[in-house]
């Protein structure tokens, strides 16, 4: 039994009888142990509850009773959504035994189709980097060489999904924290447009951007997860209410016609030269498979960096106000502490990128500087929507490289923020207009490391974007994880 | 420039005791510059997104009784034995 099979090969094993789900989920945890020392795409492991689950589903089908469309299938969760029983430290000390007292929505609907939580899955703090080294538990590593970085925030979730450590797996993308992660790993990753998956569970960074999104090793499993969490949830107002499309089927439908747009902005100068030569080698597929390309310029997408980390890190400063440990935190004895000294003390126990970002955050919406930065940011992603709107009159689905370099080494880039937020410029037109987009695997470079391509959609437009990804997909060939 | 007074007055309002300010003010000068090409962008309209949502389509707001596996919520506090959640003094 192969554990790197897709989804919808699980389910017909499974189904016809030839595997069992104790047998899978066995397995996989064997994975795991054998492969975690070298990855940490763990943070938490739940293999005892994950085989006494596999089991009693297992039960169900041999006695033929109703049972979930997911049919115990291994999942991974981003450890900034929360799980009831099982810790959510959002990879920060200061959350490091906090347990939630419910499910996330995404995470309870993939429970009633009887899916099985193996795991949460390692990230930078509270989501806030792109490469998973500043999470307080240490970094993830890349499965295609341990010694460089996996992506992130969600690196956990894509390392877990490409070592064979799950099958599918959950993440956030507040500024191409799926992508990215997916794109550094050679997996899928998709970026619902904001709306469509609830966020009710989802530890806030940047409400107005964030969402989240699945981790898969195909475009078809990515769909069939989709199936399952999207669609409008009564406790998280900003998602939509419209009916429920079936991404499945008619996913090998083709792109016969569609007309795609190679965005000039995210293919320029600072794009590595491999990287560029497999997109143009896409490019060239989707038109052998009969699309219509045609470049398309995005003016404000040179401005998105500045604006999104301006409005990022103003969201964020606000949203982490609440840990005060207080509420809930670590232990830390209240005597002979003063409210704000005490609070401030248990405070400084974040790491230095989310107090970088709470300082920025508290310097963009200060008095005097509110105008200068937050409000001109607010006005940049308003041009990026109507400069999307309007691209979107004249091509189906835009494409660019996800990622523009290549996996890069640990450490190597730690103490340079700004170029590390440089790295997001392909990624974050999608959180600031939210549209949907997907990573997925294209080409192994010369030196051995992941190429990933994106292709975005309009908002709502999941069908045709995974559609298209499917047909792409179905004409790459990558050898498998030398893990 | 950012300058030590006000990274440390920074963190006083995010309330975060700065053990090392000066690690901080060269990051956050360089991002905060890289920050300033925002106010040279020419916008065509003064226009920004909004997302208005009616009252008729926020769910209610109604009390619900809070039960996780038989616990409610207050059990899941940091909290003394006599059910308070224990602060420093305010004052």
């Amino acid at each position: 039994m192969k554990l790197g099979i897709s989804a919808t090969e699980y389910l017909s094993l499974v189904r016809s009888g030839e595997i069992s789900v104790e047998e899978f989920v066995a397995k996989t945890i064997d994975r795991i142990q054998a492969v975690e020392n070298k990855v940490h795409a763990y943070i938490t492991i739940d293999s005892e509850n994950a085989l006494n689950k596999a089991k009693l589903i297992d039960k169900k089908i041999r006695a033929k009773e109703k049972t979930g469309m997911l049919l115990g299938m291994p999942v991974s969760i981003k450890d900034n959504i929360c799980t009831a029983r099982l810790r959510t430290t959002c990879a920060s000390g200061l959350l490091e035994n906090f347990v939630a007292p419910y499910d996330a929505t995404v995470v309870s609907r993939l429970k009633q189709q009887d899916s099985i939580i193996i795991g949460k899955a390692n990230l930078d703090e509270f989501a806030m980097g792109s490469t998973t080294e500043f999470s307080h538990f240490g970094p993830s590593k890349n499965p295609w060489n341990p010694e460089y970085v996996p992506g992130g925030s969600s690196g956990g979730s894509g390392v877990s999904v490409s070592s064979l450590e799950c099958m599918v797996s959950l993440g956030s993308d507040t500024g191409g924290s799926v992508r990215s992660p997916a794109s550094f790993c050679s997996v899928v990753g998709l970026k619902p447009t904001y709306g469509l998956v609830s966020r009710y569970g989802l530890v806030s960074y940047a409400n107005s951007i964030e969402q989240v999104g699945p981790i898969a090793r195909k475009v078809e499993d990515i769909a069939l997860v989709m199936n399952v969490i999207a669609g409008h949830d009564p406790h998280d107002d900003t998602t939509v209410k419209k009916t429920n499309e079936d991404y499945v089927a008619g996913i090998d439908t083709g792109i016969k016609g569609k007309k795609i747009g190679l965005v000039q902005q995210m293919t320029g100068d600072g794009v590595d030269k491999e990287i560029l030569a497999a997109t143009n080698k896409a490019v060239s597929k989707l038109q052998d498979l009969g699309a219509e390309c045609m470049p398309v310029s995005l003016g404000a997408v040179e401005h998105s960096v500045a604006a999104y980390y301006t409005i990022a890190s103003a969201e964020a400063s606000s949203n982490l106000a609440r840990y005060d440990n207080l509420r809930y935190g670590f232990d830390f004895g209240t005597e002979g502490y003063e409210f704000k000294a005490y609070v401030s003390k248990v405070r400084s126990n974040f790491g230095p990128e989310v107090t970088r970002r709470m300082l920025l955050g508290a310097f963009v919406l200060s008095a005097g500087y509110y105008g200068k930065y937050y409000l001109k940011a607010q006005k940049v992603r308003t041009m990026m929507k109507s400069q999307i709107d309007e691209a979107f009159k004249k091509v189906d689905l835009l494409v660019a490289p996800t990622m523009p370099i290549l996996p890069f080494k640990l450490g190597e880039k730690i103490d340079d923020p700004l170029k590390l937020y440089l790295l997001d410029i392909n990624t974050i037109t999608a959180n600031l207009t939210g549209i949907p987009a997907i990573s997925i695997p294209i080409e192994i470079s010369s030196a051995g490391l992941p190429i990933g391509i994106q292709l975005f959609a309009n908002s709502f437009q999941e069908k045709s974007l995974l559609q298209a990804a499917y047909s792409l997909q179905q004409t790459v060939n990558l050898p498998e994880v030398p893990l | 420039m950012v300058d030590r007074k006000e990274i440390e007055h920074l963190g006083d309002l995010v309330k975060v005791d700065l053990q090392d300010p000066e690690k901080y003010i060269l990051q956050v000068d360089q991002i905060l510059n890289y920050f300033e090409r925002l106010d040279k962008v020419e916008h065509d309209s003064d226009k920004t997104l909004r997302k208005e949502i009616s009252y008729d389509d926020l769910r209610e707001d109604k009390y619900e009784k809070f039960q996780s596996d038989g616990k409610p919520l207050i059990d899941y506090l940091k909290k003394d034995q006599n059910n308070f959640v224990r602060a420093p003094q305010m004052i």
